[in-house]
């Protein structure tokens, strides 16, 4: 199930809502529990098995890690190791095996690994990611056992960040988990910050993404140099409102139920420099690759070689966690190119230079990188980088070109703006009374023109959900 | 912001949502959607099969798209608000002046259009009679200009003289006598045929063809039998604001004219116009009743040559014209006529029904994408 869907919005919602608030304060959680597992299981029912495999085995080994960490270190360390393991070889399995059957098959030249072809468990990379920090935090002693198993799956399957994140640390919410508040304040802050992702999704994601499906579609003999960056550009931003509208609803709907979540995203694209980028882009699996990845393997802490070196190995499996397949990985290579050369010496040549260049070469380097991120292979991003940058037989300009220019202005506009924080600085300025009828107003419009998108809409993609 | 307009805005967001739920829950399920002229899904059934092989929230899924509650307005409300962010279409649909809406041309699958006209060439060099030629271009050609600027739209005249060029029959421009028309009411403004006046003017391209002569346009009474017409464009670009079109009937039935419909197999007496269908959706289909693999046309012209037409619907509007000129015709759509000439060929049908004349008659569309075009030359 995802939330932008009629089935979501209009009957998950509304009993899901209605039945927690109903229910005494000791049941909601298991109420949670349950239609948790009907939000996962909806599109393949069978991997709920796995979701119950994978709640049990991680609930056993944090007892047992919290059993032995303060008596028997070694015995402690072998359930976190063997958990880890599990975990792994779980996400491994389900989603990489088939990348690794054909890499075998291609090195060997003979197909000696047959590839499964198992439809991907929805979210499993984000839930992977968020279930094994429990007992790692556990083990570090950065958080408390949690003994009650519903609470504990509450939390793993929890369905407003299940699929698609924020990748929500164990400890970040496991006070919330038995004692949350709800109040009026945080539920309307819920609905209004749903509806804004909502529209941000249905509104801006989906129509610009038709832009990036034409061109994308386009035979390199006709894809022009401008054609091309109007396609990519285009891709740039059904990402960006794709992915943050979705957590924007997940943290929307995380605080009509109590829940209060860590941001995801603040703007990337206003960003000066690629680090700043990736501090500002999907903010939690960043977080995620720092304090289980990087900083255990020594960080910046080994010398400036060793730094390097961990920056690649972590944007390498940063790249690889985004898709089965070796474009992902090189994506995360490119990046950690320019996180390393920024390190060395072009923070503080930026920091020297004027703001707009540091603009400039920020959003070119994100723009290029979708290429490398969306299309499915090397002979695909290597012909639309040559038409990008003139090389190809597609010429510069042609009328085609033009019409989808004007066709798309009013939207590209939209996406320049909304990728800023401007529209958010004014309203906050508004006096208080306008900023009060303003909102009911918003939300009304906010939930049923996304609406009329759905009902008549076959083009509904969500491109995250593919990780 | 205040108290009261947090709890507001709580108060509007959860009614709307247990609003529609409500609504959804209470209305009864749609069958056929008038404004989009097509069944809706139902609700799916529910086993533990289907549940776990997926089909059922599958299903489920598309069952409440459809019957949301005024799926109508919402689709409306779309179609506006994407042409007021500057959009000049909705779902591939375009809105140009005079109400008019025009679905943009894409060129075809070059294989597929060889493939069919190889089958025309292959019939015009076995048959023992004269073939005839024509394709129909749409309103995306003929009126090409009313289109926005640099609207991506792929010519049809390149398809319609590729075509020319290796059909091996005698071609009917259709296309010039459309074009030097083109300021008149020849397509519908809702629909992707041709009006009865646009048929007319394809009828005169075709009788000069073939040598014979047409009556001129005074020799018909005009009269208009529905002003309440909203076609298959309509439908599917979800504008539904315009204003509908006129349908026309220029050549009445003959007295001496027996129609014969074989739609079940079995010949039943019908008109040239099915009256009936001008109170239904697809009020199009009022020209010989709509779609039917074979329809026959016997006139008092009893010394009149015979035709056979393989054709699309453009056709349905044009056999009445054909009348005066013919003593039979048949009519086959091969789209439906499929599993009958599995055993029986179009040469076969030639020879054993004593067709003097063919004639393949395809809108370019049809033609260029239709893969039964094939059986022509077998």
């Amino acid at each position: 199930m995802v939330f932008s869907s009629l089935l979501f919005m209009f009957i998950y919602l509304p009993v899901v809502l209605a039945v927690y608030y109903i229910s005494p304060l000791k049941w909601r959680n298991l109420w949670l529990f349950i239609v948790n597992l009907v939000f996962y299981g909806w599109g393949e029912p069978v991997y709920i098995a796995l979701m119950l495999f994978s709640i049990s085995i991680n609930y056993i080994n944090a007892i047992m890690i919290d059993k032995y960490r303060d008596t028997n270190q070694r015995k402690a360390r072998n359930f976190l190791t063997f958990n880890t393991v599990i975990n792994l070889a779980l996400l491994a399995f389900f989603k990489y095996f088939d990348l690794f059957a054909a890499t075998i098959n291609q090195i060997v030249g003979t197909e000696i690994v047959a590839p499964l072809g198992l439809a991907l468990p929805i979210g499993i990379s984000f839930y992977t990611f968020q279930t094994m920090s429990y007992p790692i935090d556990l083990y570090r002693g950065d958080t408390r056992v949690q003994k009650n198993f519903i609470s504990f799956g509450t939390y793993v399957a929890l369905f407003p960040q299940l699929i698609a994140g924020p990748i929500v640390r164990y400890r970040d919410v496991a006070e919330q988990l038995d004692y949350r508040v709800h109040s009026a304040d945080k539920f309307s802050s819920g609905v209004r910050r749903f509806t804004i992702g909502l529209a941000k999704k249905v509104l801006i994601a989906n129509n610009i993404g038709v832009l990036w499906d034409t061109y994308s579609a386009m035979p390199t003999t006709e894809l022009t140099v401008v054609g091309s960056w109007i396609g990519i550009i285009a891709f740039t931003f059904q990402i960006y409102f794709d992915f943050s509208g979705y957590s924007d609803m997940a943290i929307g709907l995380g605080r009509m139920l109590g829940f209060e979540f860590l941001e995801n995203f603040n703007y990337p694209y206003i960003s000066k420099t690629v680090t700043e980028f990736w501090r500002r882009w999907h903010i939690s699996l960043g977080t995620w690759f720092r304090d289980y990845v990087y900083i255990p393997l020594g960080g910046n802490r080994r010398g400036k070689y060793r730094q390097l070196l961990n920056i690649a190995i972590v944007w390498a499996l940063t790249g690889l966690w985004h898709g089965a397949n070796w474009t992902f990985m090189l994506w995360g290579m490119y990046y950690a190119l320019f996180l390393i050369i920024e390190k060395l010496w072009l923070l503080k040549a930026l920091d020297r230079a004027p703001n707009f260049i540091g603009h400039i070469y920020t959003m070119i380097v994100a723009i290029c990188g979708w290429v490398l991120f969306q299309l499915d292979s090397l002979a695909e991003v290597s012909s639309y980088y040559k038409s990008m940058f003139g090389f190809a037989e597609g010429g510069f300009f042609t009328s085609t070109d033009a019409y989808y220019l004007e066709a798309f202005a009013v939207m590209l506009i939209v996406c320049v703006i909304a990728s800023t924080p401007l529209l958010k600085n004014l309203f906050n300025r508004l006096p208080e009374k306008v900023r009060s009828v303003a909102a009911p107003v918003l939300v009304v419009a906010g939930l049923l023109i996304p609406t009329a998108y759905l009902v008549d809409s076959s083009y509904n993609p969500f491109l995250y959900f593919r990780f | 912001m205040t108290k009261t307009s947090k709890w507001i805005q709580i108060l509007l967001f959860t009614a709307l949502i247990s609003v529609f739920l409500a609504l959804f829950l209470a209305m009864p399920d749609v069958l056929f959607s008038e404004q989009e002229n097509r069944k809706l899904t139902q609700a799916p059934q529910f086993t533990l099969e289907n549940l776990f092989s997926g089909k059922f929230t599958q299903k489920f899924e598309s069952y409440i798209t459809d019957q949301f509650p005024l799926r109508d307005r919402w689709i409306t409300v779309k179609a506006r608000s994407e042409l007021l962010t500057g959009k000049k279409e909705n779902k591939g649909v375009y809105l140009c002046e005079d109400d008019t809406l025009i679905e943009a041309y894409k060129a075809p699958d070059p294989a597929q259009l060889e493939k069919n006209i190889d089958a025309v060439r292959t019939l015009s060099e076995s048959a023992d009679v004269p073939v005839y030629f024509a394709l129909i271009p749409g309103a995306a050609e003929i009126h090409s200009s009313l289109l926005p600027k640099n609207a991506p739209n792929d010519s049809q005249k390149d398809v319609i003289n590729f075509c020319y060029e290796n059909s091996g029959a005698v071609n009917v421009d259709i296309y010039s006598a459309l074009q030097s028309h083109s300021d008149e009411y020849i397509f519908y403004r809702t629909d992707h045929h041709w009006t009865s006046l646009g048929a007319y003017y394809g009828y005169t391209s075709l009788m000069d063809a073939m040598g014979l002569g047409h009556s001129p346009l005074t020799a018909f009474d005009r009269r208009t039998v529905t002003d309440e017409f909203f076609g298959t464009v309509y439908s599917k670009s979800g504008i539904n604001w315009v204003k509908p079109d006129t349908i026309e009937i220029f050549a009445e039935q003959d007295e001496a004219t027996t129609v014969l419909n074989y739609s079940e197999g079995e010949a039943v007496k019908t008109e040239l116009y099915d009256y009936g269908c001008l109170e239904k959706k697809d009020k199009y289909s009022m020209f010989m009743g709509g779609i039917t693999p074979l329809i026959t046309v016997e006139t008092g012209n009893t010394d009149a040559p015979t035709l056979l037409v393989v054709r699309d619907s453009y056709m349905d509007s044009l056999a009445p014209f054909l009348q005066n000129s013919f003593s039979k015709i048949y009519f086959i759509d091969l789209r439906y006529y499929k599993t009958q000439f599995m055993q029986s060929s179009i040469r076969n049908f030639i020879r054993e029904n004593s067709i003097d004349e063919v004639l393949v008659c395809y809108s370019v569309y049809n033609f260029a994408t239709d893969a039964n075009v094939f059986l022509l030359g077998l």
